[in-house]
Parts: structure tokens; sequence; C-alpha cells
């Protein structure tokens, strides 16, 4: 290792996330080896530009947090890039494969999986088939197939071992048949997911996942968030509090009035004037500890709500 | 007061050709609305495609009853398609809207007098059904009764609910083998939230296509046995209400249940018969002052009407899961 690594880095340093720390802190750096590359993104609300993103790449096989104050686009960003809402312009794309064009359900059969920021539980199906409902390679769920339980049954019992482990993982392995209307809103975040890592993704789009999970679990959320980029996923997640984005995520990307403001290291850019400029507002001039934490930066955390 | 007679009236309702028909629109309802969540208030419609298909194909194509069964249900198919493609994209209630639309017009434009030559028009059109009459194994002399007192059948009623009842079951196995499949499973997540199921790689549009063409197609299927049993098919017989009657059947048995709609269309035919029933005796009955004797025997139907209608009102209220539903389901919270 020719690079400091900071000791609140709590994630290993793997061969994966190595590279990126090689790379520039700057707005729209290119890197070695993006998953997901974004290119002149830009929506609108009436007058209000919600999303205007000149040059984003999101680094293969590590953690990156999307930041930034209420307001700023990230979710808007989020709904843009998985197929929920349509850019005004712009290109992107995942895996080297140009998707703008394609819709949200292809997206993530294509291995770009996201969960929302309000809760997106299946409230009257019970837990396990939530999450089964996640396979993507269950032939049991076209028409023809269905009536013929010999021909998913097999597969269907393979998935369910995979869910339940995945269920066990999250602490929801007692919960495994009740209704996921059941859940407490914590648990329907790690149910969500739970859900999401089932479509076996390449890259995993977390909008705020420790929102309203107990600090132990969240804990434990964390902890798996940063393993998934060792299992050779990629997770961009979106994230208000300060220690769980220094926490967990490799590189931090800062979004401030619908553009990236800064990128970098988490060490590197929680220090950074224009991210504090753009927390606080301009003009105040805070000392270095005061960097952007929860309460500062966030006063409504649960109130927030972006464009949807 | 003979209630023994008010009670054979109302079991004769309950499992006679109407409860059939009832029963079939409200399978096939259920697929819509109880498991995909679509709200499809022109069910009328396909049942009215199922019925004029039939007859027209018979009375004024001169087709086998066979052809024209199957140009019915291919109609209703060909009606999904032209619904869902233009509307399934969006909004539920907008799709409602259409739904609606759509069964009024087919009814207007069937009974129309420009359309005397092709369906009948006004006068309603009837044909041969000996195809189906013929393969009969009951009696059916003018003497030849099934039952006792007044719940009986003649050899030809029996014969219509036996193939009636059989094609209920067969819907109800179908319907209950699709959704504990997988696909059902995604049918679900649909109804429950189209941008979670979405997001997990399901292509909601496709799937929300299937349900609508096999509910259609099982309201196309009511309608035939609708044909069969009158030997034609009327415009009046499809008019919105028919519709509402089927949710009354569906949310009284239990939506997205398996065996809600049957029940519930068994139900509603023993309870609207046993009302008006009732009424009819008790206008009969000589303690009754005039005015209200004669009233009552003039609208038993309507006043019967009314009092299902009441107990649907008190079963949403009380009982909102309906017979066989699950209670539990039914008070989760969806936010």
């Amino acid at each position: 290792m020719t690079v400091d690594e900071p000791s609140c880095v709590a994630a290993a340093i793997s061969d994966e996330i190595e590279p990126i720390l090689r790379v520039r802190s700057e707005p729209g750096v290119t890197k070695p080896d993006p998953i997901l590359t974004v290119h002149g993104v830009r929506r609108s609300f009436g007058g209000l530009v919600a999303v205007d993103v000149d040059h984003l790449e999101v680094q293969r096989g590590v953690v990156t947090a999307l930041i930034g104050p209420n307001g700023a686009g990230k979710t808007t960003l989020f709904n843009l890039l998985t197929g929920f809402d349509r850019a005004d312009s712009g290109q992107w794309t995942f895996n080297g494969q140009a998707v703008r064009s394609l819709s949200a359900d292809r997206l993530a059969r294509q291995g770009m999986v996201r969960t929302f920021q309000l809760t997106k539980s299946l409230a009257k199906l019970s837990v396990i088939d939530n999450v089964l409902l996640g396979a993507q390679d269950q032939t049991g769920e076209r028409l023809w197939v269905a009536p013929f339980k010999s021909r998913w049954r097999a597969r269907e019992q393979h998935n369910t071992q995979r869910a339940e482990e995945l269920l066990d993982e999250f602490n929801l392995a007692h919960m495994r048949d009740e209704l996921a209307g059941t859940l407490s809103g914590g648990q329907r975040k790690l149910l969500e997911v739970a859900r999401a890592l089932m479509t076996e993704p390449y890259l995993v789009m977390l909008d705020e996942p420790m929102a309203g999970v107990n600090p132990a679990l969240a804990e434990s959320l964390m902890h798996h968030i940063g393993s998934l980029a060792l299992q050779g996923m990629s997770v961009v997640f979106i994230e208000h509090d300060m220690n769980v984005v220094s926490g967990i995520s490799d590189w931090v990307v800062v979004l401030a009035g619908g553009r990236v403001i800064a990128e970098g290291p988490p060490w590197n850019v929680i220090h950074n004037d224009l991210v504090i400029d753009a927390y606080l507002g301009r003009g105040s001039q805070p000392s270095s500890q005061d960097a952007p934490t929860p309460e500062h930066a966030n006063p409504q955390d649960a109130g927030e709500t972006e464009h949807t | 007061m003979e209630f023994d007679i008010i009670f054979g009236n109302a079991a004769r309702a309950a499992l006679g050709p109407e409860a059939v028909i009832l029963a079939l629109a409200a399978i096939g309802l259920n697929v819509h609305f109880g498991y995909t969540g679509l709200l499809n208030f022109g069910q009328v419609g396909f049942m009215l495609l199922g019925a004029y298909g039939t007859s027209v194909s018979v009375a004024t194509f001169g087709w086998s009853l066979w052809v024209g069964i199957t140009v019915g249900l291919a109609l209703t198919v060909v009606l999904a398609l032209a619904l869902g493609i233009p509307t399934l994209r969006l909004q539920a209630v907008l799709f409602a809207i259409v739904t609606i639309a759509a069964a009024e017009i087919l009814r207007l434009i069937v009974g129309s007098t420009d359309a005397v030559g092709l369906t009948g028009g006004p006068f309603s059109v009837s044909f041969d059904t000996s195809a189906f009459y013929d393969l009969n194994p009951y009696a059916d002399g003018p003497q030849d009764r099934y039952g006792f007192g007044t719940f009986a059948f003649t050899g030809q009623q029996m014969w219509v609910i036996t193939v009636g009842w059989m094609l209920v079951a067969l819907a109800s196995v179908g319907v209950f083998v699709i959704m504990r499949s997988p696909w059902g499973r995604v049918l679900k997540s649909i109804r429950e939230d189209e941008n979670a199921a979405r997001s997990l790689g399901k292509n909601v549009f496709s799937y929300r296509m299937q349900a609508l063409v096999i509910g259609g197609l099982l309201g196309g299927l009511a309608g035939v046995v609708d044909a069969i049993k009158t030997s034609g098919a009327d415009p009046n017989g499809f008019r919105p209400q028919v519709t509402f009657f089927t949710y009354t059947a569906l949310l009284l048995g239990g939506a997205a249940t398996y065996l809600g709609p049957v029940i519930g269309a068994i139900l509603f035919w023993f309870l609207r018969e046993w009302i008006e029933s009732f009424l009819r005796q008790l206008a009969a009955e000589a303690w009754l002052p005039s005015p209200f004797a004669d009233f009552l025997s003039g609208a038993e139907g309507i006043i019967s009407v009314g009092l299902v209608g009441l107990t649907l009102v008190l079963l949403v209220l009380f009982r909102p899961q309906g017979i066989v539903g699950n209670r539990t389901e039914m008070l989760i919270d969806d936010s």
C-alpha cells in the first residue's frame, strides 16, 4: 500500500477498492473501472433544476456514498438512473451499455437494483414471499409455466433456501411467515435491502437504508453494506449520517443544487470547505471539527421528501 | 307465511343458472380486482361479448354452437387487449373509467336499431341451442322435476347447472393453481405496489395484461352460459348494475380468496330471492293494509336488491374481509 489509509476506514482494503484510492478528489473525475458512467444528465421540474450532473463515474466493487443537503437532488438522480423518472437530457451507461432508454424493470433484470426512501415492503405478502420476489431466475413467474409446479418447484426450493439465509443475515428469520405489514419501520428497511440482494445485482442503489433503523440493527446493516463490496457488488447509497458515511464508504459524492460539487474519499470530502458551505450555507465559518453532522446537516431528517 | 316455499325459492336461486353466471363473472373479477388490483368496472362488457359472440355466430352466421363459443371467448381477449394496451400504463382510476365506458358503448352498439340485422338490436337475438341440449343426460319431459317442493329444476336447467358448476369448479381450481405459483406472487406484488415490483425486475404492464385477459375470459364464459341458458342475448341484460352485482358478490364472499367469489355468488342469490319471496308472501297476508300490500307486491324485486345492498354496506363496515377473507390481512397498514 502506497496510500495512507486513515483509521476511519472500517472496511478492509481489498484489491478491488485499492485503485479508487489513487483517484484524485475532484468533481467528475474519471475512474479506472466504472460500473456506472453518467454524462450531462439533467432533470427539471418546471423552473427548478433538480439534477444537473455534468459527469460522474461510479467505481466498480466499492461502496460509494451520495450525500448532500435536503433538496440536493439525490433521490431524483436515483430515480433517473434506475428508470423511475425520465431525464430531460443526458446519457448514462451501466456495465458499458447505454441504458437511458431502458425501463425500470429491465434495468433491474440487468443487475441494477434499488431500494426506496419510503420503504416499499409489500405489506400483504409474507416476509419470505417478499424476498422470493427478488429472485430473477424463477421460470414459474411465466404464466404458461406457472400451472406446472414440477417445473418450478426445484428452483423455488433453491430460492427459498437462499432467501432464508438472507433473512437470517438481516435478523428477520423469526418473522419468516408473518405478513410484511406487521414489521416495524426499521425491519421493513432491512427486508427491502434483503429483497434487493436476492436479485443478485451488480449494483445496489440504497436510498437512505439506515433511516428509522434502531442503532443496534443499523450497526449490523452498516457492516452488511460494507461487506457487499467484498462480495464483488458495487454499492451506491444515500445517507445523512456522517458517521455511517465515513464508516463504510470508500468514496463520497457530494450533490448540492443538483450538481456534483465534490467527490473523494470520506476523510477528504467531509472537511472540504465547499461541502461545509453547501450544508451550512455560505458565510458561516465553521472550524474543521464542525464538519456536517446529522444534527447540523439535516434537522428534519425523517420529514425529507425529495421529488419522488 | 309458508317458510318452506320461501326457503325453496331461495335455494333454487342460490344453486341455479343465475348463480353460476354470477360466480364465473366474480371469479374473473377476483383475478382483476382481488389479485391484481385492477379496478375493472366493465366486467359486464366481457360477459356481453361472450353472450353476443356466441348468439350472433349461431343466429346470424349459422355457425355451430362450439364455433360460436370460441368466437365469444376470442372477442373477450380482443376487448382485454383493446382496453389494456392504451390504459394499463395509466392510473388505476383512469382504467376504471375506461372500462365502465367501454362496457356501456358495447351495450349501446349491440342494442342500437342500426344493428338489428347483426345482433337483433333492441329486439334481442335468439339462437338454436340444441347442440348443447342434445348432450343432456337428464330426462327433460314436461313432467320431469329434480328436487322437492319449490326447490326443483327442469331437466334442461339441471343440465345447464351441472355443466355450469363444473365450469365454476374448473375456474376456481385454475385460479387457485396459478395464484399460488410464483406468477401469482408477482401479481399480488403489483397489487401492493407496482413500483416495488418494477424495482425487482417485473414487467408490470405485461402481468396486468395477462390478468386482464384471464379475468376477461372468465367473464366471457359467464356470458356464454347466460346465452345458452336464455337461448339468446338481450342488451338489457348487460346493464352496468351487472358489474356492481358482481362486485357485491365478490366482496360478500371475500376478495382475493379462492372460494370468496363462489360463496358470494351463492349467498347473493340466496339473500335476494329469500327477501323477494318473503315480501311477496307478506303482501299476500290479509292483515297488511292494502296500500302497503299493493306496494310490496309490485316492488319486492327493488326492495330485495336494496336490502342486499344494505347487507353489503353492513358487511364492509363490520366484516370488510368478506365471509372467508383474512381479517389481519385486511387490516394491515399499507404505508
